[in-house]
């Protein structure tokens, strides 16, 4: 899905200024501002505890912030009837009452959501069998991350947030919520913020990402350009560190005698024909490595096939954090 | 770092919609829409209570010389459906908010109108088993005692057969047992485990100490007692329970 500001059809959905969060009083969220455009669908990246989800709780109005104001659809959230029927958020560790089964489910969405579709989520329910006989406390970890899927989307709240709506689920049930996201969004549109560890998995969904670390967001921008943030040359070290000198990387990683380096912003067109000749490779760098090489990302990320195990990686000496 | 995706665009104030999930009777709703568990197991341990004291009356009957009576003495003086009940809606009244007050939150409403839809299928429930309760108190008497002569709900603490004092005595403990599960379970989900715990430490010290006050006058106290002191204790219990839930909740947090 592309960057689509036309879409924003009046003002942000989600306005976040200075918002700062801390627990026995180590910040969870520091000095947090950015805007979601309204019908827009937001990626929520960074590492464990990055503070992605304290950052949900704060818009879905389960939690407040210590400074800084949030406002949903207009409405500061915390304990506001009016955003609370509009936005929903579903957590990777949900919790369902005791002896909840998937009937219950599909039996209360409606009482908190009139724009319900009982079609779409006897869709969901099919399309990810969901099951029906055992309690929902008894689901696998896919399952319950399916049925989380189906209470955001069937529920077509206005602001539909997902917190690690793909994981344990399986390559085709991933590839069924990354379908019937944008089918959704496209037919009924509506704002999403997503958090995920999965970045390649659902890049193609996303507008606009953010990128938290330690609490702060690191990273504001379209996927469009994010992308465009940084490039990747890989090659023979020497090579490498010849032909990319004077360059700001963001991170590194050495293989034997091969060195990767994430540099910041895109390639400039003299440089990349000249690390081409000299046998390098040189490509835009994925979201993925993007959020890693910010220090945001998985220890070990997704890399470019490379001739022996990959260690872990590591930041270039001076790159921001 | 500051980015707007959507320069110069105002906030769309009023643009939230109501829903009806902000309603104490959605809440209401999601509280009773696990039917059976609601409606039919509070009546299958009301069964059972009432079941095991006629074996132990049975019992009774087969281990005492004929004509005794002691049979019928026991049945009227077990209080088996009483204290089963009410250790139920303890469990009830725990998990009507500590499992239950999550998934509120996500389907999207407030800490109050959750509290007033808490407290309301308290009281449903605690009128539904009464209520049924009452109507075999009924049949009770209209088939003599089942009968046989013995006594299930017209017992001593149930209120030796007055339909009035039964419904009082068991509406009342009930939504008294609910309303203590429900705060409990409020100060778990807004302060956890060790607050919890030194919470209900705190209460029964309380009570002890309460206990310790009124030794020295019990015999008095047992002269002048009257049933009515029963349920101002039971309503004020009820009242400082949903005001602890509320407090609780008004500022818990889902994380």
């Amino acid at each position: 899905m592309s960057t689509t500001p036309a879409a924003a059809t009046g003002g942000p959905a989600v306005r976040v200024r200075g918002a700062t969060r801390r627990f026995a009083g180590a910040p969870a969220l520091d000095d947090v501002t950015f805007d979601v455009a309204e019908h827009s669908v937001c990626g929520l990246l960074g590492r464990n505890g990055a503070g992605k989800t304290t950052l949900m709780s704060l818009l879905a109005g389960h939690d407040r912030p210590d400074a800084g104001t949030v406002e949903v659809l207009g409405e500061q959230p915390f304990e506001n009837a009016r955003a609370a029927g509009a936005s929903l958020l579903v957590r990777d560790d949900q919790r369902y009452p005791d002896d909840f089964h998937l009937a219950h489910v599909l039996r209360v969405g409606p009482l908190f959501h009139p724009a319900w579709d009982a079609a779409l989520a006897a869709e969901v329910v099919e399309r990810f069998r969901i099951p029906s006989k055992p309690q929902v406390k008894k689901f696998s970890r896919g399952q319950r991350s399916a049925l989380g899927i189906l209470l955001g989307l069937a529920s077509r709240a206005p602001l539909t947030i997902l917190d690690e709506p793909v994981l344990g689920l399986d390559a085709t049930a991933r590839g069924h919520f990354g379908e019937l996201l944008v089918r959704e969004v496209s037919e009924h549109p509506r704002t999403v913020v997503l958090s995920t560890h999965l970045v390649d998995e659902v890049e193609r969904v996303l507008d606009r990402v953010l990128v938290l670390d330690h609490g702060r967001l690191v990273l504001d921008a379209g996927v469009d350009e994010a992308r465009d943030r940084a490039h990747v040359v890989l090659g023979p070290a020497e090579a490498v560190e010849s032909a990319t000198a004077g360059l700001r990387a963001l991170s590194s990683r050495r293989v034997g005698g091969f060195l990767e380096l994430v540099l910041e912003g895109p390639a400039a067109p003299a440089t990349a024909r000249a690390a081409r000749a000299a046998g390098l490779q040189v490509r835009p760098a994925g979201l993925q490595e993007l959020v890693a090489a910010l220090g945001a990302g998985d220890a070990e990320p997704p890399a470019t096939p490379r001739p022996a195990p990959v260690p872990s990686a590591t930041p270039a000496p001076g790159a921001p954090r | 770092m500051t980015t707007t995706s959507a320069p110069g665009a105002a906030p769309g104030a009023g643009r939230a919609a109501r829903g009806p999930g902000a309603s104490a009777v959605a809440v209401l709703r999601l509280q009773t829409t696990k039917r059976f568990e609601t409606f039919g197991s509070p009546l299958v341990v009301l069964g059972t209570g009432l079941l095991a004291t006629a074996l132990v009356a049975l019992v009774v009957w087969r281990a005492t010389p004929a004509g005794s009576g002691t049979w019928v003495e026991v049945s009227r003086g077990l209080q088996l459906v009483l204290w089963w009940l009410v250790g139920y809606m303890g469990y009830n009244g725990v998990q009507s908010v500590a499992t239950t007050f999550p998934l509120a939150l996500t389907l999207g409403t407030t800490r109050a109108a959750f509290t007033a839809g808490t407290v309301a299928h308290h009281v449903l429930v605690s009128a539904h088993v009464t209520l049924v309760a009452l109507a075999l108190l009924g049949l009770e008497q209209l088939t003599d005692r089942w009968f046989t002569g013995v006594h299930l709900l017209d017992s001593r603490l149930l209120g030796d057969g007055d339909p009035v004092r039964l419904v009082a005595i068991l509406f009342l403990s009930q939504l008294a047992a609910l309303s203590l599960g429900g705060a409990f379970a409020a100060v778990w989900v807004r302060h956890g485990p060790r607050v919890t715990f030194a919470s209900g430490v705190a209460v029964v010290l309380v009570l002890a100490l309460v206990a310790a006050l009124v030794v020295p006058g019990v015999a008095d106290l047992a002269g002048a007692f009257r049933l009515w002191w029963l349920s101002v204790l039971a309503v004020a219990v009820i009242a400082v329970c949903a005001l602890v839930q509320t407090l609780a909740l008004r500022r818990a947090a889902v994380r």
